[in-house]
């Protein structure tokens, strides 16, 4: 029996599903405050009527981090950063302990200029005399020589609790969205793992043995013990987790639209073939661009509860959640009581919708059924609007071959997938005349999501045959190739290098799991002589669900 | 978070899946570190850059500026057609207000290609800035142009197209013809009977600086360019003065190349050569794109940056200083060509042009009514040794009705005549782009 927590917003939810579905489900409010109580709530409630020890995996998803990170609740952390020529390393500065480290490495991993180990030395005394215990060392170019930023931990180490090293976390090119991550990742370190024993203790109690994986954004999970060294791969899980469950409910295969409608926001995923797309960069926190993978998802300011405003004969809805709708025993009139007065929907208490919608109606100039009427379309439309942007967005996204700008496909969605409260009401005005399906079971899509997410990775790899040098960043690989290395080679050796890292981490890979998403060899020439081959592979193991839960 | 003060478009296309030939220096990976650092720096995220996809330019693009012998298809692959493509996107984002600055970072380069096209030549098949130039005529009531070529070649191509065109000024500066392809770009090379003075070549000699550079840019660009007072700025922003360039030199540096941007603060700059792919590039376009959106570019250097291994001979800077007399001349008091022909009158020059990457050979015959009125209509005769004899002819932008009728009847006799295998004709206020064949 596989177990799912999502830690929502507003929501904890918990289900176990085996091979006949789901076996048990549970809502439990989240209290901000202490997460660990919901989870414990929502552990036992869902495990109530089952035998524990058949549980055989356990997938969490927490927006721990996440909310760490954006209420500032995060530890005091050491940057030190080595820029080399560019642009103004100090614009790349986060918190108050910064340190701009002269030393630099160019785009071949060459280094230029070797660190000052003085300011190094200058940087750690200060952090000293401020108590700062935790670290991130990120050098400019590190994915392509991580010598510098293994040199700085080096001096680091004594006084460190914990350092995070730029390369470790992504193969990817940007450095300002290393430095972020890095830094993110020390920030939150203690906190994420003071929590991570709690919750190990609690499964302990409850006689629960199953190991525990962590949600991330990508929609595929990580080994607990890895991500104590990551925590930062596990903000902004909870869309995720809504999209992942989807998957496993629904026999998706075609361009599709995901709209998970909660009740302050909805959240609009595209998937192209039947697989979610995924932002190419990384994800943003808080406006910060990060190196981590993420489905692509767009939040926008409309969701059940959000607040009908009457200006006017104009009507509109959000971005603005004043607490519950009037259905919910709340005060703002909201989007569902629209929809109950127009008795699209019969939720809650009804005959208080009805009357709070009168009530809008009577400070206004405007009949009552048509500030209904106005707020649902405008509602509608809003979404459909952020659908269409986001699709132009995708399908102008630029490409860098002439293959690709003649024949690159265009996404057209031919279904759209609604889950969420108001879904059902919603769907066939948001659809149009694309045909519309609301799953079922979708009020805890996110929990099933998260029970049946499946590990997920991704990894570069980066060898110049000209130089006989082979790397892969993030999972710490580093070898000699020779002359004749060639392009399959990088392929093979990129696959066995991320299916042995996951090994040692206690994943078993087949290997048509691992999807090799670029690879790309160009022949450097010098002079008008071949010097080289600069090789680059990029692969992942793609989100996936364990299970599929539709019929 | 950085943010730009220019909203800046960034239209990069670096074609990976094409070449001239497998070791061409215009080649699959050009523009690979170029990218490496861009992403790297976090260019894309700085907020108000914003990165767009190249349109792909149509035959009617091509043909609003070209003669293309046998036509556009023959004459051009898909790559030409993105990369003009790539510096129409940056015009329509500027035209339309999306930004304030674009850059279009596309290969294979323009300057080279001239009004009449057989083939490749100095790596150019279309000319990008002139495709974009008439792209904007069309789309807009932008009249006065400016573009100023910084690629260390001469940009005889776009010397060509605009040569007898009063309102768009072309300002070069290379190396000295005498010492680099394509060998022209000479001081007394300054536009046709009709647009004298509109035509600057500032030839520098090998060597030459930072500080020449920016002498030649502040003390003769920068004066010239606010007598003409220009509606739109474009830069032919060649990167081949770069010290370490392989094919030219000179010995210009990334930060040189990003204050000569901020000084000469173009609308709109497209790529051009520059083959010093992992030492200069990644460098240079950092510095202008940066540059460009206004933000402090300060510590853009190479690795292997030295001052005083690349500060300028005192022979050198007195002959740049030299220079600035007969530039400012050439086109505060240009002398009128003293064969000029009177009004209604046809001034012709035979002209040989040599296609180097392709190895073809054009003669060709050119003839320029003068007009009073307007810029004058065209018409020109081609054979080349690849095409038999072939003609264009061009009534231009708000051309007078005189010159209107003319351009209607030479049509009318070159298609009885007979003699040419392929007619061209560029109506630009009919909006009419035609090719007529045997």
């Amino acid at each position: 029996m596989l177990l799912g927590i999502d830690v929502g917003g507003t929501h904890t939810d918990a289900a176990v599903i085996d091979s006949s579905g789901v076996v048990a489900s549970f809502k439990a409010k989240t209290d901000h405050k202490n997460l660990l109580n919901s989870i414990n709530q929502a552990l036992q409630g869902v495990t109530s009527g089952i035998d524990k020890t058949k549980i055989t995996n356990i997938n969490l998803s927490t927006t721990l981090s996440t909310n760490a990170i954006i209420e500032d609740r995060i530890e005091k952390t050491g940057l030190f950063i080595s820029a080399g020529p560019g642009i103004n390393p100090q614009s790349y500065s986060i918190g108050d302990c910064t340190f701009i480290i002269d030393g630099s490495i160019d785009h071949r991993g060459n280094i230029v200029k070797p660190l000052n180990r003085e300011e190094i030395e200058k940087g750690i005394d200060e952090c000293r005399r401020k108590g700062v215990k935790v670290f991130a060392a990120v050098s400019k170019f590190s994915t392509r020589n991580k010598e510098q930023e293994v040199e700085m931990t080096g001096l680091i180490n004594n006084d460190s609790d914990f350092i995070s090293m730029g390369h470790s976390l992504s193969g990817q090119l940007s450095f300002p969205r290393r430095v972020a991550t890095a830094y993110y990742n020390s920030a939150v370190w203690r906190i994420y793992n003071d929590f991570t024993n709690s919750v190990e203790q609690s499964l302990a109690d409850l006689g629960i043995k199953a190991p525990v994986n962590i949600l991330k954004a990508d929609g595929g999970t990580m080994p607990l013990n890895m991500s104590r060294q990551f925590p930062v791969e596990s903000i902004l899980s909870g869309p995720s987790a809504s999209i992942m469950g989807i998957i496993s409910l629904c026999d998706i295969t075609e361009d599709s639209v995901i709209l998970d409608i909660g009740g302050t926001t909805t959240d609009i995923a595209i998937f192209a073939s039947g697989s979610p797309l995924i932002e190419s960069n990384g994800v943003k926190l808080g406006g910060i661009p990060t190196l981590v993978r993420a489905l692509q998802n767009k939040s926008i300011g409309i969701g059940g509860d959000s607040e009908i405003i009457v200006s006017g004969k104009e009507v509109t809805v959000g971005p603005v959640r004043r607490g519950p709708c009037i259905a919910d025993g709340g005060e703002t009139a909201a989007l569902v009581d629209a929809l109950n007065y127009k008795g699209v929907i019969s939720y809650g208490h009804r005959d208080k919708s009805i009357a709070g919608i009168k009530k809008l109606a009577s400070n206004s100039k405007l009949f009552a059924g048509r500030i209904a009427d106005e707020a649902i379309k405008y509602a509608v439309n809003k979404v459909k609007d952020e659908i269409t942007n986001l699709l132009l967005e995708i399908n102008q996204k630029p490409v860098y071959t002439i293959h690709e700008m003649l024949e690159g496909k265009k996404i057209k969605p031919e279904r759209i997938y609604l889950i969420g409260g108001p879904a059902g009401a919603l769907a066939k005005a948001i659809a149009g005349n694309i045909k519309a399906i609301v799953p079922e079971n979708y009020q805890i899509a996110n929990a099933i999501g998260a029970a049946l997410a499946r590990t997920t990775i991704e990894a570069e790899l980066f060898a110049d045959t000209s130089t006989g040098r082979m790397i892969m960043p993030s999972l710490g690989i580093e070898r000699q190739i020779e002359k004749k290395y060639s392009l399959r080679e990088a392929e093979e050796d990129a696959a066995a290098g991320l299916s042995e890292y996951l090994m040692a981490h206690g994943v078993d890979v087949e290997k048509d799991e691992i999807d090799i998403m670029q690879a790309s060899s160009f022949r450097m020439i010098d002079s008008f002589y071949s010097s080289g081959d600069d090789i680059r592979v990029r692969c992942q193991i793609k989100p996936g669900v364990t299970m599929k839960l539709y019929s | 978070m950085l943010t730009a003060k220019n909203r800046t478009g960034l239209i990069f296309f670096p074609a990976y899946d094409w070449a001239i030939s497998a070791t061409h220096p215009e080649r699959e990976e050009r523009l690979l570190y170029t990218q490496d650092q861009l992403i790297e720096e976090g260019v894309f995220d700085i907020e108000g850059i914003f990165e767009m996809k190249p349109d792909i330019a149509t035959e009617t693009d091509v043909m609003r500026s070209h003669f293309c012998f046998p036509d556009v298809k023959k004459v051009t692959t898909e790559s030409h057609m993105i990369s003009a493509g790539g510096a129409i996107r940056g015009a329509r984002a500027y035209l339309n207000g999306e930004v304030d600055r674009a850059f279009a970072l596309v290969r294979p380069p323009g300057h080279h290609a001239m009004k009449s096209v057989h083939g490749n030549r100095g790596f150019c098949n279309i000319n990008n800035e002139a495709v974009m130039v008439e792209y904007i005529r069309e789309h807009s009531n932008i009249r006065r142009i400016a573009i100023v070529d910084t690629d260390c070649h001469h940009g005889d191509g776009t010397q060509d197209i605009f040569w007898h065109d009063r309102d768009v000024l072309f300002i070069s500066i290379h190396q000295d013809g005498r010492t680099l392809y394509p060998g022209s770009g000479h001081l007394r090379e300054m536009g046709g009977p009709s647009a004298k003075g509109r035509t600057i070549n500032i030839p520098l000699p090998p060597s030459t600086s930072e500080e020449g550079f920016l002498f030649a840019i502040n003390e003769m660009v920068l004066p010239i360019l606010h007598d003409f007072k220009p509606e739109l700025i474009i830069n032919s922003a060649g990167q081949d003065n770069h010290y370490t360039d392989p094919i030219t030199n000179m010995n210009f540096t990334a930060g040189g190349y990003a204050m000569l941007n901020d000084r000469l603060n173009p609308h709109i700059s497209v790529l051009e050569g520059g083959y010093s792919i992992q030492g200069a590039l990644p460098y240079i376009n950092l510095g202008i794109v940066l540059a460009m959106a206004g933000i402090d570019y300060s510590h853009v250097k190479e690795p292997d940056y030295n001052a005083e291994r690349l500060a300028q001979d005192p022979a050198i800077t007195d002959y740049i200083t030299s220079l600035r007399k007969p530039v400012l001349e050439n086109y505060f008091g240009p002398h009128a060509d003293y064969d000029r022909p009177p009004d209604g009158e046809f001034a012709t020059r035979t002209k040989n042009i040599n296609y180097d990457t392709d190895g073809i050979q054009e003669t060709q015959q050119e003839y320029m009514m003068m007009c009073r009125k307007c810029r004058g209509v065209l018409m020109i005769e081609s054979h080349s040794s690849v095409n038999p004899l072939s003609a264009g002819i061009e009534i231009p932008v708000d051309a007078c009705w005189r010159c209107r009728r003319k351009g209607a009847s030479l049509l009318k006799e070159a298609v009885k005549s007979g003699k040419f295998q392929t007619i061209q004709l560029i109506d630009r206020p009919e909006k009419n782009y035609e090719r007529f064949s045997l």
